[in-house]
């Protein structure tokens, strides 16, 4: 028997463990009263009337009550990727031919493996037996210090990318965002409750990157469609010659360059091989100099403005970009404005400190007002100054807003977007330039969506399956255990509790699979008793009396419970290590419930039995 | 109560029959493997997948023939019990278009039975190239930490014996996953994420059974002659066959529970679970307790066992 002051702080131990649990438990039960309170209200007035007054003591049972994962309360779970090609590129300066061509290489292989970019560009430059110093940073620098300053470049770029998301979600207002990172190009974020999916992904997927760009001369653009045009005549004629298939430089192109699904729109490029102006078959210009595409026509011509061929018909420095937003044609079709602009912006949205959602001055379009910083204020005094009557595009993420004549020199660093859909989609842009812009492109890679109902179902699954399996468990103990029956399910109660507890003390929130792991820890909890009490018959079937059945039942059964118990927890600590999202909430209900059983199995129940011993209420028979 | 009264089985001596009978099981998981393979979930193949439920009772063949009609191109199943359907494709990154266009084609074309989506998930190709490989590493560094636990704790025989069963355990239900993939319309027993889960937790539970017969055969084989090897393992496996059979049986009774009440998304672990705890119960008593003895005799070595009872 153990001593009386070892029993002594047993009983304090687990008093004290219980009480830790059920008052790191208590703002669970009084979240869950409140809202019960809440939904029993006849009118909305009386609830209101209800939050008012008891809004305190509401918001601190809210924060601090056991969190329900995305799964349960529904909402959004996106991962998405920051790409690093694209962030390498910015980074290099002298950029020729050569290295596109490596750099396409490198795009094709880092979409293949999920090998480091880093790696994968040091590879290639190697084979290629070029120094990274030729593209990057100093010449004297070594490809292992360069190597080292990309990374620490990328690293600097996934948590900057971080932040302004972070900033993106805050501005729109989501409850309790969850962002974190994973490796060198991940971004996870958890988005509970959130209704408008499609307005998420577009606030998230952009990388605001605005820029403020010269337009080419009116002539300067007809003369070099034209050119295209002569040039894709030519070459159509050549492999209708040769084969009759569209020439196509890569094969991206041509993937893009299939035909969108609805039909055959009668501007179709693919049967239009000999014609004499492939281009002006989906190009039209105006008079002007300034030049539409339908929309049915807009995924070929974008597709054809990216082939390497094309893009080298145009003046340097420039290139063709489409307008964000169509414009209605006198029939009524969608027109999308085709711009040539120079590639090197005159200023970008670095410099905007402010941006406002509002209607604008003489029209009910929705517009985006900026105001820039003061090294802002003067480049944009000086670029409007030295470029009255020339046209500025106002360029977004690549795609052109409007293309405002200058009117004059504007000295107080404001600027307008126009040309845009709705307020909503105004306030976004509001939201994407107050955050800031992505140090690179980033793009979803893997989503997952639960509606509300579901998450309610869920949750209902999850009580049934815990409600059964606990009924189910604990009635098999009392029948097959008789009195030690009911020490044990004390103790599995005390267990839950502790699961419980413990995941609303550390924050943590609970899954469908965390409760899927609680009702496995259930089955199992029970097992280091059911390895004591069989100990125990087996003592007492030899003769012993209760008492030293019981002790040494306790410690003959203590190696197995151990050594069972350190290998599952190891099982479930490798699960949650290398597993993801929902299987690590699986993990981390098991761990603590493995855990938790070592306590209240062993300790718990013994002390039951001591307490039941000392008062002379246990005999051979209470072991079933 | 007691289920097992005082028991004196030969396990030992059948166990030619029980290698015969596992090899049988392996064999056929294996063929199927080969000739069958799995169902891959998103989470290993890449793709999108929205579950839909209806309002009314609504009939594949026409939702399907309506998605269809739309341009939608993927397979669609029904999913769990309730009116619900799996819709699947190729990877999407754009989910909302994917979400708007199933919407619109069955708001248009079914009438008078109201849908909502109420779960979309999209695994891109570089994901689901990660999250297999975490799984495999998952597996292996848990067969090594239990390798090494076992062996410390007992003896190198003992813990390879152990991890053979637990592989033994693991393989079985891969194959029954294969052979019984797609069989059932309201289990798909898709590998996904949440199985490498269920073979992780089997192997962990495997080794929990296979560890308390080894250790009743470590409390009494110390000292003893090899000869009579045979009889102390028959006896320590009856002396713990009743605790055995009880502690598998509360954890299938709630893989049971968790089976029938947890609903479709937990339907194909519980499954996993649930077989994987019964193999690994008698591949305990019937895998790795004879293959240690077999070992034993083989070899002509006598144990020399760590660890010590604490008493």
């Amino acid at each position: 028997m153990p001593s009386m002051k070892n029993k002594r702080f047993n009983l304090l131990l687990i008093a004290v463990v219980t009480l830790v649990a059920l008052w790191s438990l208590w703002p669970t039960w009084s979240d869950y009263s409140l809202s019960k309170q809440l939904d029993s209200f006849a009118s909305s007035q009386d609830s209101l009337k209800y939050v008012m007054s008891h809004r305190e003591e509401i918001e601190s049972a809210r924060k601090k009550s056991l969190k329900l994962g995305l799964d349960l309360k529904g909402g959004m779970h996106l991962v998405m990727e920051v790409d690093q090609v694209d962030l390498f590129e910015q980074k290099a300066w002298n950029k020729d031919g050569k290295f596109a061509a490596i750099m396409q290489n490198v795009r094709a292989k880092a979409t293949q493996s999920d090998a480091r970019v880093i790696d994968i560009i040091s590879a290639e430059f190697k084979s290629e037996n070029i120094r990274l110093s030729r593209y990057f940073y100093d010449i004297r620098n070594s490809d292992q210090e360069i190597v080292t300053k990309l990374e620490k470049e990328s690293e600097e770029a996934l948590t900057r990318a971080k932040e302004i998301i972070r900033n993106r979600i805050d501005q729109y207002g989501v409850a309790e965002p969850v962002i974190t990172t994973q490796g060198s190009r991940k971004i996870i974020i958890e988005l509970p409750g959130v209704s408008d999916e499609n307005r998420v992904r577009n606030l998230l997927k952009g990388t605001a990157k605005l820029e403020f760009r010269l337009l080419s001369e009116p002539e300067v653009t007809i003369r070099t469609l034209d050119r295209i045009n002569t040039y894709l005549a030519q070459n159509s004629q050549n492999s209708a010659a040769a084969g009759g298939v569209l020439p196509v430089s890569d094969s991206s192109a041509a993937a893009s360059a299939s035909l969108p699904p609805g039909g055959t729109p009668p501007l179709a490029p693919v049967s239009k091989q000999s014609s004499a102006k492939p281009l002006y078959d989906v190009i039209s210009v105006s008079p002007y100099g300034t030049a539409f595409t339908a929309e049915r026509s807009k995924e070929y011509v974008v597709s054809l403005l990216h082939r390497s061929d094309v893009q080298a018909l145009l003046p340097q420095d420039t290139e063709l970009l489409l307008a964000a937003k169509p414009e209605e044609g006198k029939v009524g079709e969608k027109l999308y404005a085709i711009y040539l602009v120079k590639k090197s912006p005159e200023l970008t949205g670095g410099v905007i400190t402010e941006a406002k959602a509002t209607f604008g001055s003489q029209s009910v379009q929705p517009e985006v007002m900026m105001s820039m910083n003061s090294e802002g204020t003067s480049k944009w005094a000086r670029i409007t100054g030295a470029n009255i009557g020339k046209r500025i595009a106002i360029v977004l993420d690549g795609a052109v807003y409007s293309a405002p004549v200058v009117q004059s020199r504007i000295p107080n660093g404001n600027s307008v977007i126009n040309g845009i859909g709705s307020l909503e989609e105004a306030k976004d842009l509001e939201i994407v330039l107050k955050a800031g812009a992505l140090p690179a492109p980033v793009r979803i890679i893997e989503e997952r969506t639960v509606g509300p109902s579901l998450g309610a179902d869920y949750i209902r699954a999850g009580m049934l399956s815990l409600t059964w399996s606990f009924c189910a468990v604990s009635i098999f103990m009392l029948v097959y255990y008789k009195k030690a029956g009911i020490a044990a399910d004390i103790a599995l109660v005390l267990n839950i509790l502790i699961v419980l507890s413990v995941l609303a003390g550390f924050n943590a929130s609970l899954s469908l699979p965390g409760i899927a792991g609680i009702v496995l820890t259930i089955g199992m909890a029970v097992d280091a008793n059911v390895l004591i009490y069989e100990r125990i018959r087996e003592e007492l079937a030899e003769g012993k009396s209760v008492i030293t059945a019981v002790t040494q039942g306790y410690d003959r059964a203590f190696s197995s419970i151990l050594d069972s118990h350190v290998t599952t927890l190891s099982a479930a600590f490798l699960l949650y290590t290398y597993g993801i999202g929902p299987i690590q909430g699986f993990a981390v209900t098991l761990m603590i419930g493995t855990s938790a059983s070592l306590f209240t199995a062993i300790v718990v129940t013994r002390e039951i039995f001591h307490l039941l011993l000392a008062k002379n209420l246990m005999s051979n028979k209470s072991f079933g | 109560m007691r289920i097992f009264q005082k028991t004196n089985f030969n396990f030992i001596r059948y166990r030619k029959i029980a290698y015969g009978f596992s090899v049988i099981l392996l064999v056929a998981g294996m063929v199927s493997l080969v000739v069958k393979g799995l169902n891959y979930g998103i989470d290993f193949r890449g793709g999108s997948e929205v579950v839909i439920r209806f309002e009314k009772n609504a009939d594949v063949g026409q939702i399907r023939s309506v998605l269809d009609a739309a341009g939608v191109s993927g397979t669609l199943k029904q999913y769990g019990m309730d009116r619900s359907f799996l819709f699947s494709t190729v990877f999407q990154g754009d989910t909302g278009q994917l979400k708007s266009l199933v919407s619109n084609a069955l708001n248009a074309r079914i009438q008078g039975n109201r849908h909502e989506i109420v779960r979309i998930d999209a695994v891109g190709p570089s994901i689901a190239s990660d999250l297999k490989w975490s799984a495999v590493k998952a597996l292996f560094a848990s067969l090594l930490a239990i390798l090494l636990y076992v062996g410390i704790r007992f003896e190198i025989k003992f813990a390879s014996a152990g991890v053979i069963a637990i592989f033994h355990d693991i393989l079985t239900v891969l194959g029954l996953f294969s052979i019984l993939g797609g069989l059932f319309t309201f289990m798909p027993l898709e590998m996904d994420q949440s199985i490498i889960a269920a073979f992780l937790t089997i192997a962990g539970y495997s080794i929990t059974d296979t560890v308390v017969v080894y250790d009743r055969i470590r409390e009494r084989i110390r000292g003893q002659k090899p000869s009579e090897y045979e009889r102390i393992f028959n006896e320590s496996m009856n002396q713990t066959l009743s605790r055995t059979i009880i502690t598998s049986g509360t954890v299938l009774l709630s893989v049971f529970v968790l089976f029938i009440f947890a609903g479709p998304a937990i339907r194909g672990f519980a499954f996993a679970v649930f077989i994987g705890i019964l193999i690994g119960t008698y591949s305990s008593i019937f895998v790795a307790a004879p293959l240690v003895y077999d070992w034993l005799r083989i070899t002509k070595s006598s144990v020399r066992l760590r660890g010590s009872k604490i008493s």
